[in-house]
Order: structure tokens, then C-alpha cells, then sequence
């Protein structure tokens, strides 16, 4: 008697045919990606955003950078900053996704469902990347137009696109990790702005070096700076293995502590009360 | 194996010091239409909530198709379906999308799903609106849709809460119409709450009253109103005091008495028969109706009863009345918000 409750109650493994976890994580996806193309609104602003700073930083701060660039493209050196930007803010399309669900009910039905919690989870972030990357594309797309010659060619265009992922996703935990605490949109799109200290107590502007005093400490600390260091080398210098190491390693880092402060969310939020 | 059958066992939830359900025990027999009815913040939707594993009771059993609530709520969310009072739709999909995506999850494969959803959307009258995304749909088709979804994994139990508040009676007619197919065509176990006397008077086979956390009784509706025994007749005044000086009238005329407002009911069996004799007693002390009628019991009457107040009243200016409660300030007036 004991042995048939437990086949029972163990449920997570449950007798009934089951949707193999990856097809409900893809669903999740799917469902996440059509509703936001259906709203524009969600992917646009961040794009334009990446696209101007590109544009004006690109015009305005070009002549003034000679002089630490020492004949490097400036173009090469702003444009990792708008790939960051732009995948710092398109990470929120996760985390605005999980509270719109949440807010309409629709996150109850699914709770309803033998859907694992894990795919509710995975669907949106995948989806938040993948709308990324091609935020991404149409951001190095356009410094191709503009005139950018990477130093390691196609492939280190593939390699920034590839970091600039690796930092979205991560940073998409942090909104997601927000949308589940408070499942309030204002909140989840507030806790975007965190994107300004991130992207600007760094070496926005000017190299690392040139930085002093407390804004020199805070970019030490802040995980973007050895991202966007990882993104110019690649694109002005070449392949050195070490500051790249250092760039995903802070991209992993990064994720993985928002990773975690995701999933303490989901548990919280679907544990039942 | 399953039944379809319902069960709480003194069932509670507390929210802190707040007691939402207090102890609620009923049991719903497979294939039967149960209502559960009450007024709004009664504990009817955390009842529903903790049968369908979305809240956890804080003492009680409850069972749904013989399983535990708390301990087997995959087995209970494969068998139930469940609407919500709050209709949980992504507005930005399609019905079929949705449909599909719950058909999925629920084990189907991309097929079966999408032709089970063909299916549903046909059975709520909704085919030829799927190209319109859900935020598009009027109230009455998203509660249809809703239903639709709630329905996917063809359960044996069916838990709908408050599946017609906001609706015009042309929809909540064709809802009803629609619950009592799933109950006569596919044996459906229905457990319905509803703050609407004549919709559980309408569907449902059982009713338990719920009122503030507390199951107040529970029996057919038909058995209910006859046990109430006596027709009323129902006469009006002008004046409070008027109503007090028609119960000295002819208080001993009759079994029972109750005072709501400027009305007085007075029950007997075959009341009909005595009009014409109360008429003459309260003419006789010159007392001037503004109305009379004569009633056969309804739910109203047998909520009043066991609840000491009427159902949809406006209870500002409800007079004091004997066996009536203090301190139930307005809550029919939030009837349909």
C-alpha cells in the first residue's frame, strides 16, 4: 500500500505520458517570442537606443579619443558599449514577459498544468536571447556601415555577439529574479535602470587607465568593465587569450548569481501557500 | 483509479489572523452539479483554490478523484479543470495557440493538441474567431475560451468559480447551457461557486451555502426551500413603525415571522388561504399596505434563514430584526462587482 502512494505522489515522475521537458522549454519560448513581436513596442526601444549611441558617441567622441586610442578605430572601441546596452536592456523582455503572465492570470493556468516549473523559467530567457541576438546583429550591422574593420575579422564579430549573449541572458535573470518576487510591471521595469550603473561606472568612455579616484573602484568591481575590455580587444587589438578569459569569466560569473536569484524567484512564486 | 467525486474535510486557510475558510466539510458525488454559493469574500474562491492545488489548506483534508489535494496535486491537476474567477488568458495569442500550448502540456502531441483545440473552439461557438488575438474578445467569449482551456485534458472534474459574474444574461444563459452539456453528455462531476441564488437554483443538483468562512447548510435545493415548509406572504409599509404594529397584529396567525426592512414575512402552509383574513386584521387597526405578495420559498429565503440576513440586500438600512445578526454592513452591495 505504501509503494503504490508513493508511485503516486511522486508525480515529478509521474506515470502519465509526459511532454519531454526541452519541447515544453521551446513552447515556453515560442509563446514568448510571438507575443513579443506582436507588441513592437517591447523590442524597438532598445534597439533605437543602441543604434543612437553608436551613431552619436561614434560622431561626437571620435576626434576627442585620438589620443589614448594611438591610431586604434574608435568605432571599435564605442561599439561594445552599445552591444552591452543593448543587451542589458533587451534582457528586460524576459523578465516583462514572466509579469505580463502574472499580472493576466495566464502564469495560474500554466501553474495548472503538469508544465515544469523550470521551462516557465527557461522559455522566457531563451527567447529574451534570442530577440538579443538579433538586437545585437542589427547593432554591429549598422558599425559595419559605418565603417568598422574588426582586427580578428568575422569571426571576432561572432565572438562580441557571442559575449553580448552570454551577458543578456545573465542579466535577464536579474529582471526575471524581479518579476517573480513583486509579479508588478513597474517594478520588473524599474529594476532595469540597474543597466545605468552597470554600463556607465565603467570604462564607458575612456579606457580603464585613464579612469581616478571612486570611479576607478567602481568600475574595478563592476563585472562590465572586463566585458567591455574583452569586446575592444577583440575588435581593435586581437585574440589575447586573458582578457578574453577574463570577459566571458565575468559573463559567466555575472549569470550565474542572477541564475540563482531567478530560480530562488520561481520557487518562491510557485510554491504553494 | 479515479472517481469523480469531491471531498473536503474540515477544511481551513488562514491568511495570518484572517480566517478566509473556517473549517469547510461537503462531498460532491461523481457526475453531480454542485453549487456553492455565497456572497462575495464568503471563502468561496480560497475553497476552490485549495481544492485545485493553487493554495495550500492550512488544516483539512480535501480530495478530488479520491486524490489528496496537498500530497497527489499532479494526479489532481490531470483529472480537474479548472476556471478561474479571474479569467487567466495571454491577450497577445490566438485561441488556438493558446489551446495548443495547454493541449501540449497536458501530454498531446502538436496534432492532437491542435485538433483537439479545433475540437473545443467549435464547442464554445468560438471557430470563427481565431484569428482575432484573445485581448480582442468580448467578456462573454473569454469566459467561453477560458472554459475551453479548462477543459483540454477532457477532465472528470470541473471546477468553475463564479463562471458568469460580469456576464450579461445572454452569455451566462448560454454558459449555463454549456455546463449542463458537460454534465449530461460526459458525466462531468461540475463544482461551481456563484453569488447568484437563481444560477445555483438553476444548475445545480446540490448546493452548500457558504458565509463567512462557514459552510451554513448544505442539501438539494428543492429539499432546502421545502424544508422552509410554509409559502409567505410578503407585506409592505410606508413606515418601520408600521411593520411593528402589523407583527402585534397578527404575529399569532402564523409559524414564523421576519422583519426585513419595511416588510414583514409571514410564514405559514397554505398562506394563500389567509389573506383575506390578515387583510381584514391590519385594515382593522388602520394600517396601510403599499404592497402584498405571496411567496413560495426560494433560495433568498433559505440563505435568510440560515444566515439571519437576505442575500442581496442593501444592508445600510436594514432594520434591526429578530434572530438577525449585527455587523453585516453592506455586503450584498459589492454583488457584482
Amino acid at each position: 500500500m505504501a509503494a503504490i502512494t508513493t508511485t503516486r505522489a511522486g508525480v515529478a515522475g509521474a506515470p502519465v505520458e509526459r511532454t519531454p521537458f526541452l519541447l515544453q522549454v521551446s513552447m515556453m519560448a515560442w509563446r514568448t517570442l510571438i507575443t513579443n513581436i506582436r507588441v513592437p513596442g517591447v523590442i524597438l526601444p532598445p534597439l533605437i537606443i543602441s543604434g543612437f549611441f553608436l551613431l552619436v558617441y561614434n560622431s561626437t567622441l571620435s576626434g576627442a579619443a585620438n589620443f589614448f586610442l594611438r591610431g586604434q578605430s574608435y568605432l571599435g572601441f564605442i561599439l561594445p558599449l552599445s552591444v552591452v546596452s543593448a543587451a542589458l536592456s533587451g534582457a528586460s523582455v524576459a523578465g516583462q514577459s514572466i509579469v505580463r503572465d502574472i499580472e493576466n492570470g495566464y502564469f495560474d493556468k500554466l501553474m495548472l498544468t503538469p508544465v515544469n516549473r523550470a521551462a516557465l523559467l527557461l522559455g522566457p530567457m531563451i527567447a529574451g536571447a534570442i530577440l538579443l541576438a538579433m538586437q545585437t546583429l542589427v547593432v554591429v550591422a549598422m558599425a559595419l556601415l559605418l565603417g568598422l574593420q574588426p582586427e580578428t575579422g568575422a569571426l571576432g564579430l561572432l565572438a562580441v555577439i557571442g559575449i553580448a549573449l552570454l551577458l543578456g541572458v545573465g542579466f535577464s535573470g536579474f529582471t526575471v529574479g524581479i518579476a517573480l518576487r513583486t509579479g508588478n510591471a513597474a517594478a520588473t521595469s524599474g529594476a532595469s535602470f540597474l543597466f545605468f550603473p552597470l554600463s556607465f561606472l565603467t570604462a564607458t568612455f575612456v579606457p580603464y587607465d585613464l579612469l581616478t579616484g571612486w570611479i576607478q573602484t567602481a568600475a574595478f568591481v563592476n563585472p562590465i568593465t572586463y566585458i567591455l575590455d574583452a569586446m575592444r580587444t577583440i575588435l581593435n587589438i586581437g585574440w589575447d587569450g586573458e582578457i578574453i578569459l577574463r570577459g566571458v569569466g565575468s559573463c559567466l560569473a555575472l549569470g550565474i548569481v542572477l541564475f540563482i536569484w531567478a530560480y530562488t524567484g520561481l520557487r518562491a512564486r510557485t510554491k504553494r501557500k | 483509479m479515479s472517481s469523480g467525486e469531491i471531498r473536503a474535510e474540515n477544511l481551513i486557510k488562514r491568511y495570518g489572523e484572517f480566517t478566509a475558510v473556517d473549517g469547510v466539510s461537503f462531498s460532491v458525488k461523481s457526475g453531480e452539479i454542485f453549487g456553492f454559493l455565497g456572497p462575495n469574500g464568503a471563502g468561496k474562491s480560497t475553497t476552490v483554490k485549495m481544492l485545485t492545488t493553487l493554495a495550500l489548506p492550512t488544516a483539512g483534508r480535501g480530495l478530488v478523484g479520491g486524490y489528496d489535494v496537498m500530497t497527489q496535486a499532479g494526479d489532481v491537476r490531470r483529472i480537474a479543470g479548472v476556471a478561474l474567477q479571474e479569467i487567466g488568458l495571454d491577450n497577445l495569442m490566438k485561441s488556438t495557440e493558446l489551446l495548443t500550448i495547454q493541449g501540449q502540456l497536458f501530454g498531446m502531441t502538436r496534432r492532437q493538441a491542435q485538433d483537439r483545440a479545433a475540437e473545443l473552439l467549435a464547442l464554445v461557438k468560438l471557430t470563427e474567431f481565431t484569428d482575432r488575438p484573445v485581448g480582442k474578445y468580448s467578456g462573454g467569449m473569454r469566459r467561453r475560451l477560458d472554459l475551453a482551456m479548462a477543459l483540454v485534458h477532457q477532465p472528470e472534474i470541473l471546477f468553475l468559480d463564479e463562471p458568469t459574474t460580469g456576464l450579461d444574461p445572454a452569455s451566462r444563459r448560454d454558459i449555463w447551457a454549456e455546463v449542463r452539456r458537460l454534465n449530461r453528455d460526459f458525466g462531468m462531476t461540475i463544482f461551481l461557486t456563484t453569488q447568484y441564488l437563481e444560477e445555483a437554483d438553476e444548475l445545480a443538483d446540490r448546493i452548500a451555502i457558504i458565509d463567512r468562512a462557514q459552510i451554513r447548510v448544505e442539501g438539494q435545493p428543492a429539499e432546502l426551500k421545502a424544508a422552509l415548509g410554509s409559502e409567505s406572504i410578503n407585506v409592505t409599509f410606508r413606515e418601520d413603525l408600521d411593520v411593528q404594529r402589523a407583527q402585534d397584529q397578527v404575529v399569532e396567525m402564523f409559524d414564523r415571522v421576519q422583519i426585513d426592512r419595511k416588510t414583514i414575512r409571514l410564514y405559514r402552509n397554505k398562506a394563500a388561504e389567509i389573506i383575506p383574513a390578515v387583510v381584514n386584521r391590519l385594515s382593522g387597526a388602520g394600517l396601510e399596505p403599499v404592497a402584498l405578495t405571496l411567496t413560495t420559498p426560494t433560495l433568498d429565503d433559505v440563505f435568510l434563514q440560515v444566515t439571519g440576513a437576505r442575500f442581496e440586500e442593501d444592508a445600510k438600512d436594514e432594520a434591526p430584526k429578530a434572530g438577525g445578526r449585527p455587523g453585516r454592513r453592506g455586503f450584498g452591495q459589492r454583488k457584482s462587482a
